[in-house]
C-alpha cells in the first residue's frame, strides 16, 4: 500500500547525492572545511530528524491540551499508545527479519549464472504481484491462515519482499563486470568475489531496498488491525468507526512519524555502511 | 467463485471502471502539476533538492494513514480518495521530471537558445521531450502504486474496487466475502497490467523516434 | 607452475627490485580451439603459439578476431574447448583455474581496481590470497608503488576515484605485480587514458619491462602501439588466424600478406620510426646557460658555436628555457622561469614521439631529456630522417629466429620447426625467405 517502486527507490538513494554532498578526502584537510562537509553530509538527515521530533512534540502538546471525552482519554493514554506502538514496531521487526533472510539469499541466488534467466521474470512477475492492494493480501491470507498477528505477519512479508529482492538483484547487476573478470582474473575464487567485491559494491542499493522495505512495512502494519494483527491502525479504525476526530488523527500520525523515523534510521545507517571510494 | 462474478458482473464491471477512471484522472492531474513543479525547480539546486526531499518523505508517508488524516476533514466521499490518490501519483512523477530535466546537456539547451529559441519554447520544445520518456517512467511507477492507494482509499468510501476488498471484510465468513475480497485483488492486479500496457504504448507513440532506446 | 614460482620469488622481494635478467616463463598454447555455445564458427580455431620467456607479445587484429579470447584462455578466465595451455613447462589445462590465475598478473581496461577499496588493498589483494603476513604485504605495497613511479606515502591510502584514469592504470599494473607472477597479460591496458597520457604509460611499461623482465602478452587494437611495445606482433584475423607472428621490423618491411598489408595501413615507413628510440640516433649538442648569468656572455658562446638557440637549466640540470640568439640579444641577464611549452622528449621516446613534439616547436627540434629529466642533448628533423633512411635497409638484415605460431593445430617440437622452415607455414618460412 504504502508507495514504492524501483525508479523511486534508486531515485531516493540517488536523491540523497543532491542533498548530502559526500565528504571529499582529496580536499585540503583544514579543520573547517571539513566540519563544513561532515555537516553538510549530515544536513538533511538532522532536519529529518529534527522535523520528525518537533510533530510528534506538538502531537503530543495537543493531545495533553485539547478536550478530550472519557472514551477518547481512554484510548489515548499514554501507556495504551505505548502498547499499540510497540505492537506495530514488533511486527514490522519481525517481518522485515524474516524479510532479510529470504530475500537477500535468493536475491543472490538468482543473479548466480546457473539461474541468471530467471532473473527478469521473476522481476515482472514480481512487479504486477506487487500491485495487488496491501489491504487486500492481508484480508486474503487471514482467510487462509486465521485472523490474528501471524496472518499480519505472514501478509507483511510477502508484501515487503519485493523492494529487497528487487535491490539485491539490480545491486549486484550493476556492478561493473569488468570489476569481476578483474577480481576472477587475479585468482579470486567466485564465493570470494561474490563477498569481497560484489555485495560491498551491491551495499548501497541493496540498503535503499531494505529502507523501501522497512518503510513499506510500517504502513502496511497499520492494516494489520483488519484481520485483528495489532498495531496503531486500531486507532485510525477505531476513530472512524466511532467518529472519534482526535483518535483517528493520533493513529494516522503516529503511523507516519513511526514511518518517516524508521526512514530515518534507514538512512541514518546507509550513510554510515556506504563503503569509503564510491 | 463464478457464481459470484456471474451475479456481481455488471457491478464488478462498474466498479473496475470507476476504479480505472480514477486512477487514470489522477494521473493526469499529478503529471501536470509534477511537470510543472518540475520545470519551476530543475535549475535551481536548492529548489532541486526540496523538491527531491518532498517527494522521498512524502512517499514515506502511509497511504492509510493519510487517509485517516484527510478523513477528519473533509469527512467521507470521493474527495478524500482523489486528494490521496493524485498526492501519491504525483511524487514520483515530480522526481522523474526533476531528474529528466535537470539531465539534458547544458550544450544542448545552449544550442537552441543560441538559434533564438525563447526560454519557455526551449522548455517546451526542446527540454520536455527528451525528458519524456523518464517522465513517462515515473508515471508508470506511479500508475502501479496507485491503483494500490486506490484500493485502500476506498476506506473513504470512495469510489472503485477498493470497495469488495472492504465488503467482503466487513461481512466475514458470511457468503461469498472470501469471493468478494478475492475480485477486489485480482480486479486490481488485472487493472495494473492493463494500464502498464497502455502506457508501454503511449510511450511508443509519444517518444521521438531518435530518442528511442 | 605459477604459484610455486610467484611465492618462491616473492621471497626474495624484500629487498628493491634490481636488474636479475628474464624472471618470465614461457608460455605455449597447443593446438587451442574454443567454441562457443550458440555459434556455428569457432572463436580461437586450432590455435597453437608458443610465447617465448621474457618478451612482450602484443596481439592485434580487428575486433571480434578472438584475440580477447585467446588472451583469456592462458589464465583460463574462459576455458579451451580443446588443446593444452603449457605455462613454463607445467601443462596447466587441468589446474585450479583460481590458483593458476593468482599466479599470472592480469591487467584490463583502466586497471579494473575495487573502488571500495584502498590503492594498498587492491594491490595487496593477491598477496593476502597467498598468505603473506601483513608487513610483507605493506613493503611490498610500497615497493611496487614506488616501482610504477607513484608516491607510496601520497597514494597508498587513497581510494580509486582520487586517482586520475593515468594513476588508475598504474596501481593496475602495480595489482598486477604484486606477488611477482612470471606472466603478465594485459587486455587493451592503455585503452581508456588519452594519448598523451598513452604515451607515457607505455614508456613506464617499457621501463619496468627492463628492470623485470617477466612475460607480457598484451592485446590492444591500436598497431602503433603494438610496434612500440611489441617484442613479437601476432597479427589476427577471425577466428584467431595467424596471420603474421614476427618482430615489428619484419611486420613492416615485409608483411606475410595483403591482410597484413592492409592492417598495417598506409605509412609503413614513418610507423618504422616508432622502432627507433631517441637514444638510438646520434644528439646534437647544445650551448648550455643557467639562471642569472648575463645573456651577453652566453649569446657569445652560441654564436662562436655557430648554433641558433641556447638552453637554459636548473640546478639539477634539468632544461628549463630554450632561447633563440634574437631572445638571448634582448635580454639582459638569464631570468629564472620555466617555459612550460619547452618541447622535451624522454631518451626512451620513440623517433615517432620525438617528430611529433619537433613539429610543434618553433625550432624543428627537440631537447632530450634521461634518467630524472635531465638534458641530454637536441634532436632535430635531419637526424630523424637519417634514421628513416638506414632503419629501411636495417630491417631485413636482423636474424631474430621467429618463435612458433601456427594453426594447423598440431604442433611439432620447437626445435624441429627450427630446423624446418616450411613446418612454420607462411610466417617463419617468410622470415627465412629474407634472411
Amino acid at each position: 500500500m504504502s508507495p514504492r517502486g524501483l525508479s523511486t527507490e534508486a531515485g531516493i538513494a540517488g536523491g540523497d547525492s543532491a542533498v548530502e554532498a559526500p565528504g571529499n578526502p582529496t580536499a585540503p584537510s583544514v579543520p573547517t572545511s571539513r566540519v563544513r562537509a561532515r555537516w553538510n553530509s549530515w544536513k538533511g538527515l538532522v532536519y529529518q530528524l529534527a522535523g520528525i521530533l518537533l510533530a510528534f512534540l506538538a502531537l503530543m502538546f495537543w493531545l495533553q491540551t485539547a478536550d478530550l471525552s472519557p472514551i477518547e482519554l481512554t484510548t489515548l493514554a499514554p501507556a495504551a499508545l505505548w502498547v499499540y506502538t510497540v505492537e506495530h514496531i514488533q511486527l514490522t521487526l519481525l517481518a522485515a527479519a524474516i524479510v532479510l533472510v529470504i530475500a537477500i539469499p535468493l536475491g543472490i541466488a538468482l543473479t548466480r549464472r546457473p539461474l541468471r534467466f530467471l532473473t527478469a521474470p521473476v522481476l515482472v512477475i514480481a512487479n504486477f504481484g506487487q500491485a495487488a492492494p496491501a489491504i487486500g493480501v492481508v484480508v486474503l491470507l487471514a482467510f487462509w491462515v486465521g485472523f490474528g498477528f501471524w496472518a499480519a505477519t505472514l501478509s507483511l512479508v510477502l508484501y515487503a519482499m519485493l523492494p529487497v529482492l528487487r535491490n539485491t538483484m539490480v545491486g549486484l547487476q550493476q556492478v561493473d563486470a569488468h570489476l569481476v573478470e578483474a577480481g576472477r582474473g587475479m585468482g579470486m575464487s567466485s564465493a570470494a568475489v561474490l563477498f569481497r567485491v560484489e555485495l560491498p559494491l551491491a551495499v548501497p542499493v541493496m540498503l535503499s531496498g531494505v529502507r523501501t522495505a522497512l518503510v513499506l512495512l510500517v504502513g502496511t502494519a497499520a492494516l494489520a488491525t483488519f484481520v485483528n494483527g495489532g498495531g496503531l491502525g486500531i486507532l485510525i479504525t477505531t476513530g472512524v468507526n466511532l467518529s472519534l476526530t482526535s483518535v483517528l488523527v493520533t493513529g494516522a500520525l503516529l503511523v507516519a512519524l513511526l514511518a518517516l523515523l524508521i526512514d530515518w534510521l534507514g538512512r541514518v545507517v546507509e550513510h554510515v555502511a556506504r563503503p569509503k571510494g564510491l | 467463485m463464478w457464481d459470484f462474478l456471474g451475479d456481481q458482473y455488471e457491478q464488478i464491471l462498474f466498479s473496475s471502471w470507476q476504479h480505472f477512471s480514477l486512477v487514470v484522472q489522477c494521473l493526469v492531474l499529478a503529471t501536470v502539476i509534477a511537470v510543472l513543479l518540475a520545470a519551476l525547480v530543475y535549475r535551481n539546486s536548492a529548489l532541486t533538492s526540496i523538491a527531491n526531499s518532498v517527494s522521498a518523505i512524502g512517499l514515506t508517508i502511509p497511504s492509510f494513514a493519510f487517509i485517516g488524516l484527510l478523513i477528519a476533514p473533509l469527512g467521507f466521499g470521493v474527495l478524500p480518495a482523489v486528494i490521496v490518490v493524485a498526492f501519491f501519483a504525483t511524487l514520483p512523477i515530480l522526481r522523474n521530471a526533476v531528474v529528466g530535466l535537470s539531465g539534458i546537456s547544458p550544450s544542448i539547451v545552449e544550442s537552441a537558445r543560441g538559434i533564438g529559441m525563447s526560454r519557455f519554447r526551449t522548455l517546451l520544445q526542446v527540454e520536455l521531450p527528451m525528458a519524456w520518456p523518464i517522465i513517462l517512467t515515473g508515471v508508470r511507477v506511479s500508475a502501479q502504486m496507485v491503483m494500490g492507494v486506490a484500493a485502500v482509499a476506498a476506506y473513504s468510501l470512495g469510489p472503485g474496487l477498493g470497495g469488495f476488498i472492504f465488503s467482503g471484510l466487513s461481512r466475514l465468513g458470511g457468503a461469498n466475502s472470501l469471493e468478494s475480497v478475492l475480485t477486489g485483488v485480482i480486479g486490481v492486479v488485472v487493472l495494473a497490467v492493463i494500464l502498464d500496457l497502455l502506457l508501454v504504448g503511449l510511450g511508443r507513440l509519444t517518444t521521438p523516434r531518435g530518442i528511442r532506446v | 607452475m605459477s604459484e610455486l614460482n610467484a611465492t618462491n620469488r616473492a621471497d626474495s622481494t624484500d629487498e628493491p627490485i634490481t636488474p636479475t635478467g628474464i624472471t618470465g616463463a614461457s608460455i605455449l598454447l597447443d593446438g587451442v580451439t574454443k567454441r562457443f555455445p550458440g555459434q556455428t564458427r569457432p572463436a580461437v580455431d586450432g590455435l597453437t603459439m608458443e610465447i617465448p620467456a621474457g618478451k612482450i607479445v602484443m596481439f592485434v587484429g580487428p575486433s571480434g578476431c578472438g584475440k580477447t579470447t585467446t588472451l583469456k584462455m592462458i589464465n583460463r578466465l574462459i576455458e579451451p574447448t580443446e588443446g593444452r595451455i603449457v605455462v613454463d613447462g607445467d601443462d596447466v589445462t587441468d589446474m585450479n583455474g583460481d590458483t593458476l590465475r593468482r599466479g599470472i598478473g592480469y591487467v584490463i581496461q583502466a586497471g579494473g581496481l575495487f573502488p571500495h577499496m584502498t590503492v594498498a588493498t587492491n594491490i595487496g589483494i593477491v598477496p593476502k590470497m597467498l598468505g603473506w603476513d601483513k608487513a610483507r604485504i605493506a613493503a611490498r605495497v610500497d615497493e611496487l608503488l614506488e616501482l610504477v613511479s607513484l608516491d607510496p606515502a601520497l597514494y597508498r591510502d587513497r581510494y580509486p576515484k582520487e586517482l586520475s584514469g593515468g594513476q588508475q592504470q598504474r596501481v593496475g599494473v602495480a595489482r598486477a605485480l604484486a606477488a611477482d607472477p612470471p606472466v603478465l597479460l594485459m587486455d587493451e591496458p592503455f585503452g581508456a587514458v588519452d594519448p598523451i597520457t598513452r604515451l607515457r604509460l607505455q614508456d613506464e611499461l617499457l621501463n619496468i619491462q627492463e628492470e623485470l623482465q617477466k612475460t607480457i602478452v598484451c592485446v590492444t587494437h591500436d598497431f602503433d602501439e603494438a610496434v612500440k611495445l611489441g617484442d613479437w606482433i601476432a597479427i589476427f584475423n577471425e577466428g584467431a588466424q595467424l596471420e603474421q607472428y614476427d618482430t615489428p621490423e619484419r611486420i613492416l618491411g615485409h608483411p606475410a600478406n595483403e591482410f597484413v598489408e592492409n592492417f598495417i595501413g598506409s605509412g609503413a615507413g614513418l610507423k618504422q620510426l616508432t622502432l627507433t628510440r631517441v637514444a638510438d640516433v646520434g644528439l646534437s649538442d647544445a650551448i648550455v646557460g643557467v639562471a642569472g648569468e648575463r645573456a651577453a656572455d652566453v649569446l657569445a658562446r652560441v654564436t662562436e658555436a655557430g648554433h641558433g638557440h641556447a638552453v637554459v637549466v636548473d640546478a639539477r640540470h634539468r632544461p628549463v628555457q630554450w632561447l633563440s640568439r634574437r631572445q638571448l640579444g634582448r635580454l639582459d641577464v638569464i631570468s629564472d622561469g620555466a617555459d612550460p611549452k619547452l618541447p622535451v622528449v624522454g631518451i626512451h621516446a620513440t623517433l615517432n614521439d620525438a617528430l611529433d613534439t619537433m613539429l610543434v616547436s618553433s625550432a624543428g627540434a627537440a631537447l632530450v631529456t634521461g634518467r630524472r629529466d635531465t638534458f641530454k642533448g637536441v634532436i632535430d628533423v635531419k637526424t630523424v630522417m637519417d634514421a628513416i633512411t638506414r632503419s629501411q635497409g636495417a630491417a631485413v638484415l636482423e636474424s631474430d629466429q621467429a618463435p612458433v605460431g601456427l594453426n594447423t593445430g598440431v604442433f611439432q617440437a620447437q626445435a624441429s620447426a627450427e630446423a624446418d622452415p616450411s613446418d612454420t607455414a607462411g610466417h617463419g618460412a617468410d622470415a627465412q625467405a629474407v634472411r
